[in-house]
């Protein structure tokens, strides 16, 4: 019986003090998508990952707050399946490889499609420049003029140059993360 | 809806109160997006989802697909109940919604080892069902690992996936035998622990779901499997049998579980059935089988000895002991199985069963109808002349109580009985229409009228009480199909009894009473009476009776009625009435198909006369065929003993392997229509009925030729098949080169086989046209391949970049007067043999010196002439003293028949006079000249 009830009163605490968000990651594969949500997870780096076929769901809590990151495959065939995955998120994250110039193009054009859907109009966005551990990565000034962020007028949109090997800048990644979902 | 609310508590109160239907629930299926997910809100919203795909419900493709990406939300929950609920519905939604393939990755997760075995098993079920060829290669490794898994569960779920992704990616899957294998020999384990994790969230379903766990499904999975992989391979089978028997019979057997056993019977009778040679061997493990230790496997064995073609009485013995064993069995299902494989036995070999025929006596009174009716109709073949009528009796007494589907094997048993015991048809007549006036669908109804009709062919002096029988049926019929078939019989056998004028009463009372099906049917009935009585006062009343017709409401009828009586009125009944020949329809359509897409016939008239006739008898027997009951009815004619029928039968065979051979050609002609270079050929007009093979089965590469004769061209088509796993032949030609150089065909098109993988036919085509028209050349090509071959490499199976040329000699192909003539029946030789009269007829009398004896000799000219034997004249009745006629049409639609008288005697072999006549006189020399 005792433990019934502190159960429950675990249950209720549970519901006050701690917030669930809902956060989706998306952009061109081999971004380090996949790699990000393990770092985030279980701070663990692994270099050797398979391509994600479909899509990983992951929950993660930090402090009070509980993430659940859906982890979207970045291949051509299922980035038009993002959008179902970005419906009523907190936020929505967008992964690019700092390092690979040929890339940007595409993911340029892949994320002002996907930002057009009107149903994920006023989703905020984070948009991450990956790997800037490697030689001729763009800093975050050179991200934010190739991929047009400054043209994005009616939604919230930050960016950040991060490294998921040298997990350089996760901490403030998170703590934007962290934000929206309070701030909700 | 009630009863399933009751039976599954736990997902909740779905049917209970309120209705619910597709709208709702994809209304509903918001909750999916909900944050967090209620899992117990889910889980029943998913089962209703089921329910609804279970009740026959579909859903589109859009709806299906929105649904299927909720769904995919529920990945998140950790809750286990609702995680296979999860699998199932995508599952069901695999096969209509879009894009399922998004869930890979979600399930690969879920299959990993370090996951609930729950999550394992189920995981990989699904995943078969969503992926395709394309991601095959990236979920190799890890099907491979669970298949040699440790757990039963996971172990079968990857085989069974295995054996379904066979169908979609033979080269991936091929490569997973290693590890089948391993499947099989696998340890035992205790295998509880597997099944119920599985078994949690349904909390009381019944144990039985533990045992199975425990019986090694797995071999049966992997030995499936392994079948499958290898089932090509005619030795790689032989072999896998081998090894498994060879090991079973030794202390402990690999083969742990019966299911696998049983399987492994399977496969060693079809090692029988595709290697005669085998059977020696295989019967000997089959009757070693019938001594294992579990039932199951001793009546699949014993089942299968009783398949055996040809077997013995002594080597039926064994296994109709192990079945009479069987038949006192306290497990009814065990007894049913043992019952249905002994009758199925009685019907070809009824001395072998009768040993059993106390047991039976005995399961005559069992509780279980379906029992005691396989009891009765075995008894019914088994037993003697004496018992039937008790049987009879026995049976009477029942009939009301079991299925449509057992009364229709009961009469099925008396209709073949009667060809055994003629002198008792009075008793079985007499059950059958007592039979007819119980209830019963039409497929009842209708074996009834199939056995009474058996009646009227093969025992003439039960005809008349059969045939006032079947008026009594068409009296009060519910079915228009059988009144039909009825009033048919009456047309054809009335005017030959006795007393026609009684079965015209009937007739006619259909014509005033019935529906315009049954009204036409009976006109064209009353015509033939019309036709065939000889009595004029008889005639003359069915001409008032027929002109009554006239008047009637429906246009079929009055046309019937109309052209019955002109025909009458002009004395043409032959041609009409009389008439038992029909066109070979399959040949017909396809000719009046090219007729009308070809403009350029447009202004000719269709040539009706190039069409081949074949008998009524034969196109039923072609019906039969299609309908698969060939079985019954060729267990029904081999049975009497008659002369009469059984040289029917025999007599028959050559114009079976004709009619079929149309069908071929069909087939035949719509490939060839599909290759642009031989578009100007025209329609072709025929196809050798059966590829000629040019090299033994077992060689490297294996061919066989089929000949294409068009009115200008003659087209060789060359199958090919490689047989070597290592290599990979490209452009494949075939040389051919006729033996002799005047011959008057000039080589027009060659078309080689792009490409020859292992195993895979392909063909390669050679096209001559014959230049001078009036020569059917005769003549003999020897053939080689020429082609460039590049081996593979073992581990991938890839071929190399370089390859070098080789050729190699197959056997000889000719070319002959038969392949320039159709088979084609008349019903009337004589008739036809006068119309074309003496001006082209060829005689020459010839000795057959390479003819042992008259049969042979039919054989033979049959082969050479390519024409159809009539009136079963392919068969020697006589010893000494034969005529056979024949009857075909040459190339062009020229009508050809030959009379062939023979003589044989002992000291000079068979001498023979040959008389061809045509309307032609030099395809009469032609066609002399193919024997000369």
């Amino acid at each position: 019986m005792a433990s019934i009830i502190q159960s429950l009163l675990n249950w209720l605490r549970s519901l006050f003090f701690k917030t669930e968000m809902e956060l989706t990651l998306v952009g061109l594969q081999n971004s380090g998508k996949t790699t990000l949500v393990n770092v985030i997870a279980s701070g663990q780096f692994s270099e050797d990952m398979i391509p994600t076929v479909g899509f990983n769901m992951r929950k993660v809590t930090k402090g009070n707050v509980t993430m659940k990151l859906w982890d979207i495959g970045g291949q051509p065939r299922f980035r038009s399946m993002w959008e179902r995955y970005c419906r009523g998120v907190n936020a929505i994250v967008f992964v690019i490889d700092a390092a690979d110039h040929d890339k940007l193009d595409a993911a340029r054009t892949e994320l002002r499609n996907l930002l057009d859907k009107p149903q994920l109009a006023e989703i905020p966005v984070l948009v991450l420049g990956n790997k800037n551990d490697l030689p001729g990565a763009l800093t975050v000034e050179q991200i934010i003029e190739t991929m047009n962020l400054k043209q994005i007028a009616s939604r919230e949109v930050s960016c950040y140059s991060i490294s998921a090997k040298n997990q350089v800048n996760i901490d403030i990644t998170l703590q934007w993360l962290i934000k929206k979902g309070k701030g909700k | 809806m009630m009863s399933y609310s009751k039976r599954d508590e736990d997902s909740g109160r779905i049917g209970y109160q309120h209705y619910f239907d597709k709208t709702t629930i994809l209304q509903e299926a918001r909750v999916f997006n909900e944050s967090p997910i209620n899992a117990r809100k889910c889980r029943a919203l998913l089962t209703k989802i089921l329910y609804l795909i279970s009740q026959g419900e579909t859903f589109g493709t859009t709806e299906a697909t929105e649904l299927f990406f909720s769904v995919t939300k529920l990945f998140q929950s950790k809750d286990s109940a609702l995680r296979q609920m999860v699998y199932l519905v995508i599952k069901e939604l695999s096969t209509v919604a879009e894009d399922v393939i998004m869930v890979t990755s979600s399930l690969m997760k879920d299959m990993q080892p370090t996951s609930e075995v729950m999550y394992r098993a189920n995981a990989i079920r699904v995943l078969r069902k969503i992926t395709d060829a394309s991601m095959l290669q990236g979920l190799e490794r890890f099907l491979k690992a669970a298949i040699v898994d440790k757990n039963a569960k996971v172990s079968s779920a990857a085989l069974v996936s295995s054996y379904h992704l066979y169908g979609i990616a033979r080269e991936v899957v091929k490569r997973w035998a290693n590890e089948a294998q391993e499947a099989i020999n696998a340890k035992p384990q205790s295998a509880v622990s597997a099944a119920t994790s599985y078994v949690s969230s349904f909390g009381n379903v019944p144990a039985t779901y533990t045992a199975v766990s425990n019986s090694n499904i797995v071999q049966y999975h992997a030995l499936g499997l392994l079948y499958a992989i290898r089932q090509k391979d005619r030795m790689a089978v032989s072999k896998l049998v081998q090894n498994y028997a060879a090991k079973s019979g030794m202390s402990g057997s690999v083969l742990r579980s019966p299911f696998a056993q049983c399987l492994l019977v399977r496969y060693a009778c079809k090692v029988m059935e595709e290697d005669p040679s085998s059977t020696r061997a295989v019967y000997d493990l089959l009757e070693g089988w019938l001594r294992h230790k579990s039932e199951m496997v001793n009546l699949e064995a014993a089942k299968a000895i009783c398949e055996i073609k040809d077997a013995t009485v002594k080597e039926l013995f064994p296994a109709v002991t192990t079945l009479q064993n069987f038949l006192s069995s306290g497990k009814p299902s065990i007894k049913f199985a043992a019952i249905r494989a002994l009758n199925k036995l009685a019907m070809t070999q009824p001395a072998a069963v009768a040993p059993c025929n106390i047991d039976m006596e005995n399961m005559i009174t069992d509780q279980n109808r379906s029992i005691s009716t396989f009891a009765i109709t075995t008894l019914l073949k088994t037993g003697n002349e004496a018992s039937v009528e008790r049987l009879m009796k026995q049976i009477s007494g029942f009939m009301s109580e079991i299925t449509d589907e057992s009364k229709v094997l009961v009469v099925e048993a008396v209709g073949s009985l009667c060809i055994k015991f003629p002198a008792k048809h009075h008793v079985m007549l007499s059950f059958l229409s007592g039979a007819l006036r119980d209830d019963g669908g039409y497929d009842f109804k209708r074996a009834v009228v199939e056995a009474i009709f058996n009646f009227v062919k093969y025992i003439p002096e039960s005809k008349e009480a059969a045939l006032s029988h079947l008026c009594e049926i068409i009296e009060d019929c519910e079915y228009s199909k059988l009144s039909v078939k009825i009033l048919h019989l009456l047309g054809v056998e009335g005017p030959k009894c006795p007393q026609p004028t009684k079965y015209i009463r009937y007739i006619y009372n259909r014509v005033i009473l019935e529906n315009a099906v049954v009204r036409g049917a009976a006109v064209s009935a009353l015509a033939k009476f019309g036709v065939n009585v000889e009595d004029e006062a008889v005639k003359k009343s069915v001409k008032v009776l027929l002109s009554r017709c006239l008047d009637d409401a429906d246009d079929e009828v009055r046309d019937r009625a109309t052209m019955y009586l002109n025909v009458i009125k002009s004395g043409d009944e032959q041609g009409y009435v009389r008439d038992d020949s029909t066109y070979a329809l399959a040949y017909l359509e396809r000719q009046l198909l090219n007729y009308v897409s070809n403009p350029e016939l447009a202004d000719t008239p269709f040539d009706l006369s190039a069409v081949p006739k074949i008998s009524r008898q034969d196109e039923q027997e072609r019906g039969a065929q299609d309908l698969g009951i060939t079985q019954s009815l060729g267990a029904r004619t081999s049975t009497p003993p008659q002369s009469g029928s059984a040289s029917n039968g025999s007599g028959a065979r050559p114009a079976v392997s004709t009619t079929p051979s149309l069908d071929q050609q069909a087939a035949y002609a719509q490939q060839l229509a599909e290759i642009r270079e031989f578009a100007s050929f025209g329609p072709l007009f025929k196809s050798t009925a059966k590829p000629v093979e040019l090299t033994e089965s077992e060689t490297e590469y294996v061919v066989s030729c089929v000949k294409h004769v068009f009115a200008h061209h003659v087209v060789f088509q060359f199958n090919i098949k490689n047989t070597l796993n290592d290599s990979v032949l490209e452009d494949v030609n075939v040389l051919m080169t006729p033996d002799n150089d005047e011959v008057s065909l000039v080589e027009r098109v060659l078309i080689p086989a792009p490409q020859l993988v292992y195993d895979v036919p392909g063909v390669a085509y050679v096209a001559y046209e014959r230049t001078v028209l009036e020569e059917y050349p005769e003549c003999t090509f020897t053939n080689e391949l020429k082609f460039i071959v590049k081996d593979c490499d073992p581990q991938t199976g890839e071929p190399d970049e370089e390859g070098f040329e080789d050729d190699y000699q197959v056997e000889e192909v000719s070319l002959a007067i038969a392949d320039f003539v159709l088979p084609s029946y008349i019903p009337s030789f004589t008739r036809a043999w006068e119309e074309l009269g003496q001006d082209f007829e060829v005689v020459e009398t010839l000795a057959l010196t390479t003819s042992p004896g008259l049969q042979e000799a039919c054989r033979d000219l049959i082969a050479l002439l390519g024409m159809q034997a009539l009136d079963n004249t392919g068969t020697v009745q006589g010893s000494n003293v034969h005529t056979m006629t024949l009857s075909g049409i040459f190339i062009g639609g020229i009508r050809v028949l030959a009379r062939c008288r023979m003589t044989y005697d002992s000291a000079t072999g068979v001498t023979l006079q040959l008389a061809i006549r045509s309307a032609s006189e030099e395809v009469s020399l032609v066609m002399i000249g193919a024997i000369a």
